[in-house]
C-alpha cells in the first residue's frame, strides 16, 4: 500500500514536473536567447579518430597533430552561448584539451579547457585550475558564454570557473579531445547535449 | 458506505510508514546569495553514499556534483550561473563493495610513450546472473597488476545484474575516506587507472552500484551578480 502511495503520488509529481516544463532545453544566463545550430567540420589528424560524438585519440605519441575535433563555424560580434556535457571514458595520457575558443581573428586558440590525469581541468593558457572532478565516467556540463569584445565566461557544473576578457573579432567553437602542446594520448571523450544559442 | 473507512485508514497507515520515509529525505535549496545556493537534505539510513545532481530544467538531464559519503546532509554550490533556474535532487545509492586492495606504485610520474593503453580501457563482458540487490548477491573480487609508475589495471568478476555501474572507489595513504576514482558502465569486469600524484600509496575497492530513494526536486532561480 505503501508503494501504490508513492506510486500514486509520484505520478502527481511527474505530471506536475511534465506541466512545469515548457522547454526541452534550458539557456542559462539572462536572455532572450535564439537558439541555433551552426555548422560544423569533423577534424581527425594524426590518431585521432570521430564517430559522432565520440572523440578517440588512439595512441600515446606525445609529438605532432593529435586531434579528434569537430570545428564549428566562424561567429563575428554579439553574444554565444554553448552547453555541452562531456564524459572521459577512458584517458590513458594527460593534458588532452576538450573544448576551445578560437580567435580566428588573430588566429589562436583564445581559450583551451584541459584535463590532466586524474580530472583536473585547466585553462592551457596560463594554467589556472578551473575544476576537479573529471574522473573517468562523470559527465560534466560547460556553459561557456561569450560576449565578443568583452568577456569570455566558462561554467562548469553550472559554477562559473573562468572569466576571461575577450576582444573583438571573429571566433569559432571546438570540442573533443586534442593533444596539447605537454600532453599526449590516448583518450576517450563523448560529448552530449550540445546546443547552441546567440543574442 | 463502510468502504472509504478502512481505505482511509490504510491510506493513512501508509502515510505514517511511506510519509515519513519520504519526510526523511526531504530536501531544501536556499540562496544564500544572488548567486549561491545551499543545499541541506535528510540521509537515508543503509546507503553506502548518496549522490549531489542538479539541472536546469525539472525533467532535464541531471549531471553529477559529487558522489558524497552516507552522513553527509548538506552541499554548496558557488558561484552559479546568473539568472538561471536550478534544479537539485539527492539519490542514495547501494551495493555490494570488494575487499579492499593495497597498491604502492613504483616512484616516476612520466608515462611511457610506448605504451598505448589499451590495456586501460573499460571492458565489458557478458552480465552475471545474481540480481545485484538480493541479500546474498555477494562481493565483488579485485585483483590489481601494477603497469607503471602511474597505471593500475583492474580487473573483477561480474556476477551481478541489475547494477547500474561500478564504482572505483580509492583512498589514497592517510585519507580518512574512500572517494569516487571512476564511474564505469555495467557489466565492466576490467579497467586502467590512470592515478594522480597523491595515489602513490592508496587503498582500492570496487563497488557495484545501484539507486535507492530519491529526495524531493528543490528548486531556485538565481538572481543577478553583484
Amino acid at each position: 500500500m505503501s508503494g501504490m502511495l508513492r506510486t500514486l503520488v509520484g505520478a502527481v509529481l511527474a505530471g506536475g514536473l511534465l506541466m512545469a516544463a515548457p522547454v526541452a532545453h534550458a539557456q542559462v544566463e539572462s536572455g532572450p536567447w535564439t537558439s541555433y545550430s551552426p555548422t560544423f567540420t569533423v577534424q581527425e589528424r594524426g590518431c585521432g579518430d570521430v564517430a559522432d560524438l565520440t572523440f578517440r585519440l588512439t595512441c600515446s605519441t606525445a609529438s605532432g597533430d593529435q586531434r579528434a575535433e569537430r570545428r564549428y563555424a566562424t561567429y563575428t560580434g554579439g553574444t554565444r552561448q554553448f552547453e555541452g556535457s562531456f564524459r572521459i571514458t577512458s584517458l590513458g595520457g594527460t593534458r588532452i584539451s576538450l573544448k576551445q575558443t578560437f580567435n580566428d581573428s588573430t588566429p589562436g586558440p583564445y581559450f583551451m579547457l584541459a584535463v590532466e590525469r586524474g580530472g583536473r581541468l585547466y585553462a592551457v593558457h596560463g594554467g589556472a585550475t578551473v575544476a576537479t572532478g573529471a574522473t573517468v565516467g562523470a559527465t560534466v556540463r560547460v556553459n561557456t558564454v561569450h560576449a565578443v569584445g568583452s568577456q569570455h565566461r566558462t561554467y562548469i557544473n553550472g559554477s562559473l570557473r573562468h572569466t576571461y576578457a575577450s576582444p573583438g573579432g571573429s571566433f569559432y567553437d571546438k570540442f573533443g579531445a586534442y593533444r596539447t602542446n605537454s600532453g599526449q594520448g590516448p583518450a576517450t571523450v563523448v560529448w552530449s547535449g550540445i546546443r547552441f544559442w546567440r543574442k | 458506505m463502510s468502504r472509504p473507512v478502512p481505505v482511509l485508514v490504510l491510506l493513512l497507515a501508509a502515510c505514517l510508514v511511506g510519509c515519513g520515509q519520504e519526510e526523511r529525505q526531504r530536501l531544501t535549496a536556499t540562496l544564500t546569495s544572488p548567486t549561491d545556493v545551499s543545499l541541506v537534505w535528510e540521509a537515508e539510513p543503509g546507503a553506502v553514499g548518496q549522490v549531489v545532481e542538479y539541472a536546469n530544467v525539472p525533467d532535464g538531464d541531471y549531471t553529477v556534483l559529487e558522489f558524497v559519503p552516507p552522513d553527509r546532509t548538506s552541499y554548496e554550490h558557488p558561484d552559479l550561473i546568473p539568472q538561471t533556474e536550478f534544479y537539485y535532487r539527492v539519490r542514495s545509492f547501494h551495493g555490494p563493495a570488494s575487499a579492499t586492495v593495497d597498491v604502492t606504485l613504483p616512484p616516476g610520474d612520466e608515462v611511457p610513450e610506448s605504451d598505448g593503453h589499451a590495456w586501460a580501457e573499460p571492458v565489458t563482458g557478458p552480465s552475471g546472473a545474481s540480481p545485484v540487490r538480493s541479500a546474498d548477491a555477494g562481493l565483488p573480487d579485485l585483483s590489481a597488476e601494477i603497469k607503471h609508475a602511474n597505471g593500475i589495471l583492474f580487473t573483477w568478476t561480474d556476477r551481478f545484474e541489475g547494477e547500474e555501474g561500478y564504482l572505483l572507489e580509492v583512498r589514497p595513504s592517510g585519507a580518512a575516506h574512500f572517494s569516487v576514482a571512476a564511474q564505469l558502465d555495467p557489466d565492466v569486469r576490467s579497467f586502467g587507472l590512470i592515478t594522480l600524484p597523491t595515489e602513490k600509496n592508496a587503498t582500492y575497492r570496487v563497488r557495484a552500484y545501484y539507486y535507492g530513494a530519491a529526495t524531493n526536486v528543490a528548486h531556485q532561480k538565481t538572481g543577478d551578480t553583484a
